[in-house]
Order: structure tokens, then sequence, then C-alpha cells
């Protein structure tokens, strides 16, 4: 059964929330795991092949549009912003990075839903 | 900011000579007149009040020397050889609708005083074309340098607000990142408690009421900082000793510095050092550099000091901690100039603690100084006055 669980891959440079994400989700029966900095990302994604990565944009010195961009050079991976900006400059980044979407941090019923529906 | 010239004033403000003479006046009286004054330039022919004629001193001394023209005209009375119809204008008209129409005179005339009249036709006055032309040309050159001024004054204000919009989006994050917070650990509370599991409900309770009291933090800050824009920041004079407020700032310091291996000590004299200040704006002074000393310092030593001089009282708040970089040393105090972008900055915090604290060392009359080495300490240095008359305070609250 574990074999089966969705690999979700959450990166964030607050380890306050990525342990209430890690706990949430966990709780909705995925598998997931938590990186703490934008550095290093490739690297988790080749080498644990999440089935989704929900990836903040504040973060110190690279920030998660730009690492976006990067990561879809090289992985194809579904990647979902997980952010507190405001919707209208999320969209536009989505728009720009051609990520697959976004989730505003501390909607919890968006996240759940937003996360199951990227997943079908 | 003054109000862009752009309509030019009435020509009434402008007018260069009130004189007028009786049309029946003798010819020749008229142009011992002009002989006698070199500046008159012309002289109005008034009846009654009314306008009825002009003359202008080019043409009444052209008429007078041609051949027999004194004979001719020396015995008459002037209105016989005068422009009996001279360009009469209203005296509120516009200066650049005024200019238009002498201009578009005959050529001959073009130069030609014009004569001013009041609503009710009365004679007010001359104006001379010279007069005219050379408000116009100072009205054009000040509107000139006004667009300049303009120009100058938009370009700022859209730098103040390219900041603000870089403040917002800051602020923003960081009210939002602990309210998300409290959120998610509601939620992961009530799963706990789904789960009747007691112990991890209470570390997440804990973890809750330190992002609650962050957001706290945050607010307090801001709200802090507008009131000072506002200039709305009140000042309460009391004497009162500053050693236990010291004391009592070390301990805080002390809790926030937590298990850190970080000494906190407080470095004074015996005896009380009293000062005429507001103890709680000096007291929030003291916990914002000492917060940020514990923030910023894993390991050494914090240290409080306080020197009582004559007229002023030094307060130093001095860590061992990470240090500032020295191209960073002058913006530090400066309002919204530390603001990072938003998507990128390293240090958590709206960056108002150091701001706040400088805009209150001022409102109490005393001044700031920071010195830090990158990698091994930095240095605040607070100097308040001693005694603050009250007039002293309440004018730099002004500023």
């Amino acid at each position: 059964m574990e074999k089966f669980k969705k690999k979700i891959l959450v990166v964030d440079d607050d380890e306050m929330l990525l342990m209430a994400t890690k706990e949430l989700l966990t709780a909705e029966g995925y598998d997931v795991a938590t990186h703490v900095s934008g550095f290093g990302v490739i690297n988790r994604i080749t080498t644990s092949r999440p089935d989704i990565v929900l990836l903040d944009i504040n973060m110190p010195a690279l920030s998660g549009d730009n690492l976006a961009k990067l990561v879809l050079q090289r992985c194809d991976v579904p990647i979902v912003f997980h952010s507190s900006n405001d919707e209208d400059s999320l969209r536009r980044a989505v728009a720009e990075c051609r990520v697959k979407g976004y989730i505003c941090k501390g909607d919890i019923f968006d996240l759940k839903r937003k996360v199951a529906t990227y997943l079908l | 900011m003054e109000p862009l010239q752009t309509d030019s004033q009435p020509i009434g403000s402008l007018i260069t000579s009130k004189e007028w003479l009786s049309p029946t006046t003798l010819t020749g009286h008229v142009a011992d007149r002009f002989y006698q004054s070199t500046t008159l330039d012309a002289v109005a022919l008034v009846d009654d009040g009314r306008p009825v004629g002009l003359v202008t001193r080019p043409k009444l001394l052209f008429t007078l020397f041609r051949r027999f023209g004194f004979e001719l005209f020396g015995k008459k009375p002037i209105i016989a050889i005068a422009d009996t119809n001279p360009l009469i204008m209203r005296e509120d008209e516009k200066l650049d609708i005024a200019i238009d129409r002498a201009l578009s005179r005959p050529d001959q005339d073009i130069y030609d005083e014009i004569m001013l009249v009041d609503w009710d036709n009365r004679y007010k006055g001359l104006l001379s074309v010279k007069q005219m032309v050379i408000h116009q040309s100072h009205a054009l050159a000040n509107s000139v340098v006004q667009k300049e001024m303009a120009r100058e004054r938009a370009k700022e204000l859209e730098k103040v607000n390219q900041v603000k919009s870089q403040f917002i989006a800051h602020v923003t994050h960081e009210l939002r990142a602990p309210v998300n917070a409290i959120i998610g650990l509601a939620e992961l509370m009530r799963i706990s408690s789904e789960k009747s599991d007691i112990g991890q409900l209470r570390d997440r309770l804990s973890v809750m009421m330190s992002s609650a009291t962050h957001l706290r933090t945050i607010i307090t800050n801001i709200l802090d900082l507008s009131k000072i824009e506002a200039g709305k920041m009140d000042v309460f004079l009391e004497t009162f000793d500053i050693i236990p407020l010291l004391r009592e700032v070390a301990e805080t310091a002390r809790i926030l510095v937590g298990n850190k291996p970080v000494d906190v000590e407080v470095v004074a004299h015996d005896g009380p050092v009293f000062t005429v200040s507001d103890p709680i704006k000096v007291r929030q002074i003291l916990i914002n550099l000492t917060s940020n000393a514990a923030k910023f310092t894993d390991k050494g030593r914090l240290t409080l000091a306080v020197t009582a001089g004559e007229e002023m009282v030094a307060i130093s708040v001095k860590d061992t901690g990470i240090g500032i970089k020295e191209a960073d040393l002058d913006k530090l105090f400066t309002a919204f100039s530390q603001v990072e972008d938003a998507k990128t900055k390293r240090h958590e915090g709206t960056g108002l603690g150091l701001t706040i604290t400088k805009n209150l060392v001022d409102l109490l009359g005393g001044s700031i100084s920071v010195s830090s080495r990158f990698g091994e300490g930095t240095s605040f240095e607070v100097h308040l006055p001693i005694k603050n008359s009250k007039e002293e305070v309440i004018d730099h609250g002004k500023v």
C-alpha cells in the first residue's frame, strides 16, 4: 500500500510551515518530504522523484519563481507555487514560469483540494 | 508646491503711467511736457473720466518737426492731432490676450500705449507694450523653471511610490507568514485533539503562541511607525532611574538568548542615574536594540553599559554577533531603505525596528550611532539628554 502513496516535496525556508504542511498532507495520506532551502532542490527532485513539488516563492537568495524555471529546464515534474504573496502576483508568476498553478498559504481547504486535483 | 502659472495675470497690475490731460490742452503745452520729462512716452487725453485720445512722443514730435508743424498745430487743441481711435482695453483683461491685440495692430501703431479702463469705461492708466512684453517673457521663463521643478517632483514621487509598493509587498508577506502558521497549527491541533494526543497538542500550542507573539510584534511595529510618520507619537516626561530599567531589559535579553552560549551583562557605576525622559520610549529603544543583538549573536557576550555625563547619558548595547557590513551601516536607520527584495530577503522581520528606534531617539532629543565589524560584532550607542526641558522635546516631536 505504502508504495502507491503519491509523493509530495515541499520546499520552503520556513521550518514551521514545512512542519505544518507536512503533517497536514500526511494526514491526507500522502508521502511528504520537505526541503528547507532553495538550494539543492534539483538534486532532491532527481533522487526522490516526487509526483508534485510545492514551492515557496520568497526564499533567501534564490526566489521560487527563478528556481521553478531552472527546475523545469532539467526535470519533468509538476510544480505548484505555495506562497503568502497576493494572488495577482501569484497568477503572474504562474503564467511567467509555466508552472501548474498556485496555492495560497494559510488556506488549508485550498491546499488539500488543489493538491488532490493536481495529483489526479 | 506652488501651482503652475499657466494663465497670465490681469493687465491692470502692469499700468506704467496714469498721466492724462484734457483734450482741449494746447498742443504747444503738451509738447513742453514731453520736452521736460524725457521718460514720458505717452499721454492720455481724458474728458470727464473717459478716454478720448492718445498722444505718443514719437508721433507728436514727428508731426511738430515737420515743416511748419509747430506753426500749424502749436496753438490748436491737442485732440486735433491725437490718435482718437487708440486701443482701449479693460484693466482685467489677461496679459496674453492684450499682447496679441497690441501686436496685431498696423505696423506704425504697434508700439503705441494701450489705454486701460475699468468696467464703467473710466480711464485707469496707460500700459506700454514694452512693459507687457517684459512681463510675458518673465512669465515664460518662470513657467519653464516651474515645469522643470514639476518634472523633478514627479520623479521623486515615482521613487517614493516604488519604495512604498516594495514596502507593502514586504509587509504583506511578513504579516501573512505568522497568520498562516497560526491557521496551520490550529488545524494540526484539531487533528491532535481528535487523536486525544495531549502531548502533541501542548507542543503545538506553544509553537502557536510564539507565532502569535511574533505577529503582534510586527503589527505593533507597523502601527508605531505610522504613528511616528504621522507625527502622532506623544512624549510623557518623568524623572526616573535608568539603571533598574537597564537590568529589566537585560533580563528580557537573557530570555531571548535562550540556550545559546551568550552572557548578558550590565555595566554601570554604583548609584542611580536619574534622567528626565519618557521611560516607556527609552525601554522600547533598548528592547529593540537588545533583541536585535540577541537575534544575531550565537555565542559570546551582550553588554548593556551606561555612562552619565553632565548633560547627556550614554547607553551602549554591544554584541559579539554576526556584525554589519560597512556598506550597509549608512542605510541602517533610514526608513524603508533596508527593505530588500521581498522575494529573496535573508533576514526575517520587517526591518522596521531600527527605523522606529531612531525615530524614538530623535523624539526624545537624543542621538544614536552604530559601529560594527562584519563577523565580529556590533555596538549601538544612544545619547539621551539628562534634563529634558519640555519645550525642546515638543520641538523635536514636530520635526
